[in-house]
């Protein structure tokens, strides 16, 4: 498994008490998040959501964030791994004296009364004799809130307004419980094990479990998990790329709802020490298609009729106008606010939220009826009720297409007429058009749909073409580029094949590439400073080198891109290319989904 | 007071329930679709589900109005005002405890709090108050079955 585990090695150091972005492992059930540090932390962790506030949030600051640390307490070298096809997390620390590995889970199923969450960590001696440290700091509501600890039953627990966590443990010391933490030490020979589990509650009592409870849901979670992943139906030469890229979007889809997140973590810098830090925590309308696609494309069918229902009840309270994002529960509102916390290595300001909700952005209407046309076109079905929706739709951007807006990248300089995004309109209309000739939505107003369909085409390669560069450029009458114009190949905009889409993905390598890596575009966003390469560009290349008929540079590239990843296969937003450390959130959910878009489209191509 | 007042009371209540939620939907106040919620229970054609979900969104309104009924027997009064009254009571008691807490649980294709992978939900949960449905919810959940229960008290007061 190329990406399921990675050599033993030291473990790279903190800097001022952070790791790299690129050493985070993620667990997960579906409803929560924790990130593991190859040093065994668990850094990230909000509870009882991924959207809610963080109980573990050294992330964001080292200093007061609030962490739960495990590992050796003498220098180790460390090698991980998912158990194949789960979301379990292997640590295995070599030490001096001995071999210890650690499993980390957060439990989904099992026996028992469960916990409202779990986080379980259990501790199994390999080789020798191997002595840990353990230290469990929780602090609540993005360690703003004020924590307690205290003991229940003579079980150490935390606790913060309605919020409490109680900490566990067998065959593990606990002496070191103070009044700031909970933690103490762990001694395991071969053979032995330890366990530590965390029982989280929001509005409702603690659970306590045996031993035996956890063990057996941590066993449960890890087989729910391998029948989720046996259930696919793809096997491509990146298989396995491919299926820790599913198992990472299922961490970020929340199992309540059905809505998928854009990544777990907020704020994680684009930029080191700036200020592009951002909070993924919210669900995309860009992302739809993709999303849609590949759930359909590896044969997890009611995963996407999940996420399509969820898209579309969301979407309902803004109808016909889309949100650029909507939170997880459905909602509309994601205020921005700063938190006063130091920020990755000094990545100020912290934010949550996202203002980039209230923005225009034209091509979600692209996205959003390109989801509704794979979703239909697969054999599901839609209701009258939305394919009403989706016809006034068409009919609003019909009324729309012709306004500035911040365009796939979310600028926040002044709104402009970005090509990407009325190329993505000209693709709503055109999907809208094609509904409504296989009689799946009223087609009343196809001849108008059809007619400003040929307008924005007409406007598009007359005025956002560049004869100078050869390309498709980012917005009329300039010679700006952008990476995101390669989408009008993967959702048929024109001839894949034609000279100008040759042209374009030339200029995109040539001008935004830097080896497999791909900046996002040219020209100015409104934020201070700058950023790495942007990972779903990367993948997006791949699929456009593919449809494009150049299967074999597609192939190529796409062998550069899978060994991108980290020890564990996980994808951040943006790489570094001289270092490739990882920037931005993590995971990163539309980076997986390029990366299983791209794999299917090389094999759909090859199969052609 | 006559128990053909109350079912005459729970048609016409819960025509004028659904009326005003279906107009509130309209008017992109809320996402709350009771019909559609209660029919997703039995089947996930979207269509069916909402045919069969007015069918038994009479059902419990016309189940409702015999326990507004039994009610107003037992205390000895009845009455618009007290319909309406009552009809706070049942909106707060459905935003509550009856949709954010108990039908979860017995709804097969909706979500909980405690919904976890590998499952996924197609109905997301309403929470506290429907208040997952849209900020006005509440509102527009309360006032109409505050006009729910001033229907049913009124028919039934007024029934000899």
């Amino acid at each position: 498994m190329r990406n399921s585990t990675a050599a033993e090695a030291e473990p790279r150091p903190r800097a001022a008490g952070y790791a790299p972005i690129r050493d985070y492992a993620a667990i997960g059930d579906g409803r929560a998040v924790a990130m593991v540090a190859r040093d065994g932390a668990i850094d990230w962790l909000c509870l009882p959501d991924l959207d809610s506030s963080s109980v573990f949030g050294a992330l964001l600051d080292a200093e007061q964030g609030g962490s739960f640390e495990l590992c050796p307490s003498v220098p180790y070298r460390v090698e991980r791994r998912y158990r194949p096809g789960t979301n379990v997390l292997e640590t295995t620390f070599h030490a001096q004296g001995g071999v210890v590995r650690v499993v980390d889970a957060m439990t989904t199923a099992g026996p028992g009364l469960a916990p409202f969450r779990e986080l379980a960590r259990r501790v199994e001696g390999i080789a020798g004799d191997v002595s840990l440290r353990w230290r469990v700091e929780p602090r609540f509501g993005y360690a703003q809130a004020t924590t307690r600890i205290g003991r229940r039953l003579g079980i150490p627990v935390a606790t913060a307004g309605a919020r409490a966590v109680a900490v566990q443990c067998w065959n593990a010391d606990e002496s070191a419980t103070d009044r700031l933490s909970i933690g103490g030490s762990v001694d395991v020979r071969a053979g032995e094990s330890a366990l530590i589990a965390l029982s989280a509650s929001d509005q409702e009592p603690l659970v306590f479990s045996s031993r035996e409870q956890v063990e057996a849901r941590m066993d449960a979670t890890g087989r729910a998990w391998e029948e989720w992943s046996a259930a696919r139906d793809h096997d491509g030469p990146w298989g396995d790329a491919v299926i820790r890229s599913a198992l990472a979007l299922k961490l970020l889809v929340h199992a309540p709802s059905g809505a998928v997140a854009a990544a777990s973590t907020t704020s994680l810098p684009e930029d080191i020490g700036g200020e592009r830090n951002w909070d993924y925590r919210f669900s995309w309308v860009r992302d739809s298609a993709f999303t849609v696609g590949a759930f359909l494309g590896l044969g997890y069918a009611e995963d996407a009729r999940a996420y399509f229902w969820w898209l579309m009840h969301a979407s309902q309270l803004t109808k016909p106008r889309l949100r650029v994002l909507y939170r997880l529960d459905g909602g509309a509102n994601a205020r921005e606010r700063t938190l006063p916390l130091n920020g990755y290595r000094a990545s100020r300001p912290v934010r949550i939220g996202n203002a980039a909700a209230m923005q225009l952005q034209l091509d979600t209407y692209g996205e959003l009826l390109q989801t509704a046309w794979l979703y239909a076109t697969s054999g599901h079905r839609i209701d009258a009720d939305i394919a009403r929706r989706l016809a006034q739709m068409a009919d609003f951007v019909c009324r729309i297409w012709r306004h500035p807006d911040a365009g796939i990248w979310e600028v926040r300089s002044q709104p402009r007429h970005f090509t990407q995004s009325k190329m993505m309109c000209w693709v709503a209309l055109d999907r809208a058009g094609d509904l409504a000739r296989r009689g799946l939505i009223p087609d009343r107003h196809a001849p108008r749909w059809a007619r400003e369909a040929q307008t924005i085409q007409d406007f598009v390669e007359t005025r956002c073409f560049s004869q100078v560069k050869r390309s498709y450029v980012r917005h009329p009458d300039s010679d700006e580029l952008d990476a995101s114009l390669l989408l009008g190949v993967l959702f048929s905009y024109g001839d894949p094949r034609s000279e100008r889409w040759a042209g374009t993905i030339q200029a995109v390598r040539r001008e935004l590439g830097n080896g497999p890596f791909v900046h996002r575009y040219t020209g100015e966003d409104g934020v201070e400073g700058s950023e790495g390469a942007f990972l779903t560009c990367s993948f997006w290349l791949v699929e456009a080198l593919a449809r494009s008929g150049r299967v074999e540079d597609a192939v190529e590239l796409m062998d550069q891109l899978v060994g991108l990843g980290n020890d564990v296969g996980l994808y951040s937003e943006e790489i570094e290319p001289a270092t490739g450390a990882f920037l931005g959130n993590l995971p990163q959910g539309l980076s997986h989904l390029a990366l299983i878009s791209a794999a299917l489209a090389v094999a759909e191509t090859r199969a052609a | 007071m006559s128990i053909w007042g109350a079912i005459a009371g729970g048609f016409a209540g819960t025509l004028v329930l659904t009326t005003a939620l279906r107009a509130a939907n309209e008017l992109n106040l809320t996402r709350m679709d009771l019909p559609f919620l209660l029919g997703t229970a039995f089947t996930d054609d979207r269509t069916r589900a909402k045919a069969l979900g007015y069918v038994l969104h009479f059902l419990v309104g016309l189940a409702f109005a015999l326990i507004y009924y039994a009610i107003f027997v037992a205390i000895g009064h009845s009455g618009w005002w007290l319909g309406a009254i009552f009809g706070l009571a049942h909106g707060l008691f459905s935003g509550t405890a009856l949709v954010d807490t108990l039908l979860p649980l017995v709804h097969p294709r909706m979500g909980t709090r405690s919904t976890a992978a590998p499952s996924v939900a197609l109905l997301e949960p309403p929470g506290f108050l429907m208040l997952n449905y849209g900020a006005q919810t509440p509102l527009v959940s309360l006032a109409a079955h505050i006009g729910y229960g001033t229907l049913v008290g009124g028919f039934i007061s007024l029934a000899t």
